[in-house]
C-alpha cells in the first residue's frame, strides 16, 4: 500500500527547479567559456559570457528569494543539521547508501514534512548553500566586475586568482549535480523522488 | 627654407618677429586666396587635403649665403632654410637628423636598460643584428676596437639619414671643417675609416667630402630623389648630397662628369626658384616612403626594393601602407588575393598620410593640446603658429614599439588609436571591453595577418662567400626580387610590450632571428670584419671571398660548395672550429655564438572591422593564436644562448621539428580565459567529477544487479 505525503510546497518546487535550471545553464555556459573552441553551443564565447552573467544574477536573485521564503515560512530549519546529524545519523545514512540499499533495507530516515532532508543531505546543503554557492557568487561577481572595479579586481589577484577559484567551484558543483541526480533515483522507486519534487507528494512504498 | 629677402632688407637683423609676422601673413593670404578660389557656388568639393599652403618663394643659397645660380656651389640648407626663417640648429637637433648622437649619455642609456655596448639608442651607436655593425667608440686606443667610423656610417646610412647632426658634427660636438675640428688621434672615428682593401685605419678627408647639411628637401620636396642622394653619400661626396636630392625636380642637373649644375629655367628672373619646380610642402606619403616601408595612396604595383634597398618597414615587418585593395594587386604575385577584397591598410584607403599621426609636436594644427597629468584638456598657453614656423619640432610624434629606442625620452607622443577611435563604443560585441583594450594593442585584432614578406633571419654567425650574412625571409616562396615568386604572407607572433599607461599589452610582431658572435672578453658583439677574417683567406679579384681551407673542410658539400643548406652549425664541433678561427685570425679572445630573437612590432597594414579578428576562440581557445609557435631560422644551432630584448630567455623551442618561437614565458602574466589553465584545479576538478560519475555508475550497477534497483 502506498501513502502520499505532501512534502514540497509549490514555492519550494519552483525554487528548486529554477535553481536546477540555473545551475545547469551556468555549467553549460561555463563550459563554453572554459572550452570556447570545443564547446561552442552558444554561437560564440561572447554570447556564452553574456548568458553566464545574466543567468548568474538570476540565480543569485533566486537564492535570495529562497532565503526569504525559508526564513519567513519558518522552513530554514530543514537545512540546519543537529549534532547527531554529523555523527551517528550521518553514519547510519552512509551505511544505508553503501550497504543497506543493496540489501533492500528500509531508508533509515523516513521523509517527513517536518524533516525533509536526511543527515547527509543536511551536511551537503549546509556546505553547498553556505560555502560553495557564496564562494561562486563572490568570485563570479568579482570577475563580472573586472571592468567595473578594476582596482578591487587587481587587489584580489585578478583572473589568476579568481579564474581558477571559480573554475574549481564549478567542478565541485558539477560533481554535486552528478551525485545529486543519481541519488534522486534511490527512493522507493527510481523516479519517486523526482516525482515528489514535481508533484510535491512523496509516495512511500510499504 | 626662406622667403625672398630684398637686398635692402637683408641687412636688418633687429629681431625676427616682424619678419615672422610678414611670413605668416603671406602664408595666410595665400591660404585665403586658395580658399576663395574654390569657395564659389560652382566650386568643386575639393577635399581638404588637396589644399596646400603656398610656401614663400625662396633663394637657394650656398654656404656663404650667395645665390647658387651665381656661385654654382652646393646648396646650403643652413643658409637657405635656416638663416632668418627657420631655426636650423633647433630642427637638426631631432632624431631624424641625430639618430641618437644627441643621446650619447651612459646614464640615460643605463636607465633605459640599453646594453653596455650601445653608445646611443638610435641607429648611430646602437648594435642591430641587421646589419651587425657597430659605431666605433670615440675613445678607442686599439685598431682592433674599430668597426664603423662616422664617415663610413654616413656612406652606408646617409642616404636616408637626412644630414645635419651626424653629418655635420664630430663625436666631440665640433663642426667638421671648423678650425677647432681636429682628430684626437689616428683612430678618432670621426676622422678615419677602415680601408676596405687593406683593413687599415686611414684618415678621412673632410675637405674633399664636405659635410652634408640637413636635407630639408628629402622630406619637403615631393619630387625629392633618395636614390640620387644615396649615390653621393655612398661616394663620400657629402657636400653635394642635398643637390642630388633635387635632380628629379629639374632644378639641379647631374652632368655626365658627375658634377652638378643649376638649370636656369627652373628659376625666376629675380633669382628665386620657381614654386612649381621645388613645390615645397608638408612631407607627402611618397617622401616618407623613400626611407620607410612601402607607402602609396593607391597603387597596384608594390615595389618595396628601391635603389637596391629594401624599404625599412617592409624589410623588418612586411608593412605595406597602401590604399588599394590587395585583390587588385598586379605585382608581385599575391597568392589568394582573390579573397582579399580589402585595402592593404584601411587608414591609407581613408586618405590618411604619415604626418596625420606622426606630426610635429608643436604644429598648432595637429599637436595634442592636452596634458592629462595636469587634468588639462586644452592648454591655451601652447606655442602659436609663429613659433611653430620658426622652430617646428622635428622630434615627430611616435609610439613606443620594439625595437625602436631612438629619442628615448619622448616616446608615446603620437595620438594612439584610442585618441581618434572610440573603441568603447565601437566594440559592442566584445565583453569586458576595458580589460580587452587594456591588455591587447588594437593591432592584435586589426592586423590579423601580414600579406607580404619580411625578414625571417639574418645570420651573421656564418658569412657567405659574398661577404654578407645568411638571410632568410618569411611570407614568400622564391626570391624577393623575382616578381613570379609567390607571396603568401605570414601570421604574426605576439609579445607583451608596455603602453603609455604602463600596462602590459600584447601586440603582433614579426620575429627576426639573428645569429652572431659575441666577444665575451670585450663585452660586445664581434665585428663583421673580424668574422670575415676568420672565414676568408683574402678577397678574390671578382669580389668573392674565398673560404679558409678549415671552413671548406668542415662545411662544404662533396663538390666543395657552401650554400645556404651547408652554412649551418649542426654540430658543436663546427661551432668550436669557427670559435678557434676567430681567436686565431681575428684576435677575439673569448667568442661565443649568440641567437637573438628580435620582435619588430606591426603598426601598419591595419584592417577594418570586417577583416579584424572577432572570433573569441582565436585567442581563448586551446590553440590560442596569442601563443602561436612561429617558425624561426630552421638552421639555428642548439645549445646556444638565446637573447630576447637584452635578456637571456627561453623563447625558442628547440624540441619541435624546427626551432619555433615559444612565447609562453613572455605572456605568462596574462590569464587568458579559456586558454590559461591552473593545472592543479583541472586535476582536482575533473577527479571530483569523475569520482561522482564513477560512484553513480558503480552504485547504480550494484543496485541493478543486486536486485534492489
Amino acid at each position: 500500500m502506498n501513502s502520499a505525503l505532501p512534502l514540497y510546497s509549490l514555492h519550494e518546487r519552483i525554487w528548486h527547479w529554477l535553481q536546477a535550471a540555473g545551475m545547469m545553464s551556468l555549467i553549460l555556459t561555463g563550459m563554453a567559456i572554459h572550452y570556447p573552441d570545443r564547446f561552442g553551443i552558444f554561437g560564440s564565447m561572447a554570447n556564452a559570457v553574456r548568458w553566464h552573467s545574466w543567468i548568474g544574477f538570476a540565480l543569485i536573485f533566486n537564492a535570495f528569494l529562497g532565503i526569504f521564503y525559508h526564513v519567513t515560512a519558518d522552513k530554514y530549519h530543514h537545512f540546519l543539521p543537529r549534532m547527531d546529524d554529523f555523527t551517528g545519523a550521518a553514519v547510519r545514512q552512509a551505511r544505508f547508501y553503501f550497504y543497506g540499499i543493496f540489501k533492500g533495507e528500509k531508508h533509515p530516515f523516513d521523509a517527513d514534512p517536518r524533516r525533509k532532508l536526511n543527515p547527509l543531505q543536511k551536511i551537503t546543503y549546509l556546505l553547498l548553500l553556505n560555502v560553495l554557492l557564496p564562494f561562486q557568487i563572490v568570485t563570479g561577481v568579482l570577475m563580472w566586475g573586472a571592468d567595473r572595479w578594476p582596482g578591487l579586481f587587481s587587489r584580489i589577484g585578478g583572473l589568476w586568482v579568481l579564474g581558477p577559484a571559480h573554475t574549481l567551484g564549478s567542478y565541485l558543483f558539477l560533481a554535486f549535480l552528478t551525485g545529486h541526480i543519481y541519488l534522486s533515483t534511490t527512493g522507493p522507486t527510481p523516479s519517486s523522488l523526482l516525482r515528489a519534487m514535481i508533484t510535491g507528494y512523496h509516495v512511500d512504498a510499504e | 627654407m626662406t622667403r625672398v629677402i630684398q637686398p635692402s632688407q637683408s641687412g636688418r637683423t633687429n629681431g625676427f618677429r616682424p619678419l615672422l609676422y610678414t611670413m605668416v601673413g603671406i602664408v595666410l593670404c595665400a591660404a585665403s586666396v586658395g580658399q576663395s578660389s574654390t569657395a564659389g557656388p560652382n566650386a568643386p568639393n575639393v577635399p581638404a587635403k588637396s589644399l596646400k599652403l603656398a610656401h614663400p618663394q625662396i633663394v637657394l643659397k650656398d654656404e656663404a649665403g650667395e645665390n647658387v645660380l651665381k656661385s654654382g656651389k652646393p646648396i646650403s640648407t643652413r643658409q637657405t632654410c635656416g638663416g632668418d626663417c627657420h631655426d636650423y640648429e633647433f630642427i637638426a637637433n631631432s632624431f631624424h637628423f641625430q639618430q641618437g648622437k644627441n643621446e650619447m649619455d651612459r646614464a640615460l642609456l643605463t636607465s633605459h636598460a640599453a646594453p653596455p655596448f650601445n653608445t646611443s639608442p638610435g641607429m648611430f651607436g646602437k648594435f642591430s643584428i641587421i646589419p651587425n655593425r657597430q659605431l666605433t667608440r670615440a675613445d678607442i686606443k686599439d685598431p682592433a676596437d674599430a668597426d664603423m667610423s662616422q664617415p663610413e656610417w654616413l656612406t652606408k646610412c646617409g642616404g636616408c639619414h637626412t644630414g645635419g647632426g651626424i653629418s655635420e658634427y664630430d663625436l666631440h660636438g665640433r663642426r667638421f671643417l671648423s678650425p677647432e675640428a681636429k682628430p684626437s688621434g689616428p683612430l678618432d672615428p670621426s676622422y678615419s675609416i677602415r680601408d676596405r682593401e687593406t683593413g687599415q685605419i686611414i684618415p678621412w678627408d673632410w675637405q674633399r667630402s664636405g659635410v652634408a647639411e640637413a636635407d630639408c628637401f628629402l622630406c619637403h620636396v615631393p619630387k625629392a630623389s633618395r636614390g640620387e642622394r644615396k649615390k653621393e653619400m655612398s661616394a663620400g661626396d657629402f657636400r653635394w648630397a642635398n643637390n642630388a636630392t633635387l635632380v628629379d625636380t629639374g632644378i639641379v642637373v647631374r652632368q655626365p662628369s658627375g658634377a652638378f649644375t643649376y638649370n636656369h629655367s627652373a628659376f625666376n628672373s629675380d633669382g628665386t626658384v620657381k614654386a612649381e619646380a621645388i613645390d615645397l610642402s608638408d612631407p607627402t606619403l611618397e617622401n616618407c616612403a623613400q626611407c620607410h616601408g612601402f607607402t602609396a595612396r593607391n597603387t597596384t604595383t608594390i615595389q618595396p626594393i628601391q635603389h637596391a634597398d629594401i624599404m625599412r618597414g617592409t624589410e623588418k615587418a612586411g608593412w605595406i601602407y597602401n590604399g588599394a585593395k590587395i585583390s587588385d594587386t598586379i605585382s608581385p604575385n599575391m597568392v589568394g588575393k582573390e579573397k582579399m577584397d580589402f585595402p592593404w591598410d584601411v587608414h591609407a584607403a581613408a586618405g590618411l598620410i604619415c604626418i596625420d599621426c606622426h606630426f610635429s609636436l608643436n604644429n598648432p594644427g595637429r599637436m595634442i593640446q592636452e596634458d592629462p597629468k595636469k587634468n588639462l584638456r586644452y592648454k591655451p598657453t601652447e606655442e602659436d603658429l609663429a613659433v611653430y614656423l620658426r622652430r617646428p619640432n622635428h622630434n615627430f610624434a611616435r609610439g613606443n614599439i620594439p625595437p625602436e629606442t631612438v629619442n628615448l625620452t619622448q616616446h608615446d607622443t603620437m595620438r594612439a588609436c584610442g585618441d581618434c577611435h572610440d573603441a568603447e563604443k565601437g566594440h559592442a560585441f566584445l565583453p569586458y571591453k576595458s580589460a580587452h583594450l587594456r591588455s591587447l594593442a588594437c593591432q592584435t585584432c586589426h592586423i590579423p595577418a601580414v600579406h607580404f614578406w619580411a625578414y625571417r633571419s639574418d645570420d651573421w654567425g656564418f658569412v657567405m662567400d659574398t661577404g654578407g650574412s645568411r638571410i632568410t625571409y618569411r611570407g614568400i616562396e622564391g626570391s624577393i626580387v623575382d616578381p613570379e615568386s609567390e607571396v603568401r604572407g605570414y601570421l604574426p607572433a605576439y609579445i607583451p610590450t608596455v603602453d603609455k599607461n604602463n600596462n602590459q599589452q600584447i601586440r603582433p610582431t614579426n620575429l627576426i632571428t639573428g645569429v652572431y658572435w659575441f666577444d665575451k672578453s670585450k663585452g660586445r658583439p664581434v665585428f663583421t670584419w673580424q668574422v670575415q677574417n676568420a672565414f676568408y683567406a683574402g678577397k678574390a679579384a671578382e669580389g668573392e671571398f674565398p673560404y679558409r681551407p678549415e671552413i671548406l673542410k668542415a662545411f662544404a658539400d662533396k663538390d666543395g660548395i657552401i650554400d645556404l643548406p651547408q652554412a649551418v652549425y649542426d654540430t658543436p664541433e663546427k661551432i668550436a672550429l669557427v670559435k678557434g678561427l676567430l681567436q686565431t685570425y681575428s684576435g677575439v679572445a673569448d667568442p661565443e655564438l649568440h641567437i637573438e630573437v628580435v620582435p619588430w612590432a606591426m603598426t601598419h597594414g591595419v584592417v577594418g572591422k570586417k577583416q579584424a579578428i572577432r572570433d573569441c576562440a582565436a585567442c581563448h581557445g586551446k590553440n590560442s593564436m596569442l601563443a602561436r609557435p612561429v617558425d624561426l631560422n630552421s638552421s639555428l644551432p642548439t645549445g646556444v644562448p638565446v637573447v630576447y630584448r637584452g635578456k637571456k630567455l627561453s623563447v625558442v623551442n628547440f624540441t619541435s621539428k624546427e626551432p619555433t618561437f615559444d612565447n609562453r614565458v613572455l605572456i605568462s602574466s596574462f590569464y587568458i580565459v579559456g586558454y590559461s589553465r591552473a593545472g592543479w584545479v583541472e586535476w582536482i576538478g575533473w577527479l571530483c567529477v569523475a569520482g561522482a560519475v564513477l560512484f553513480s555508475l558503480l552504485h547504480g550497477a550494484f543496485r541493478l544487479f543486486g536486485g534492489h534497483s
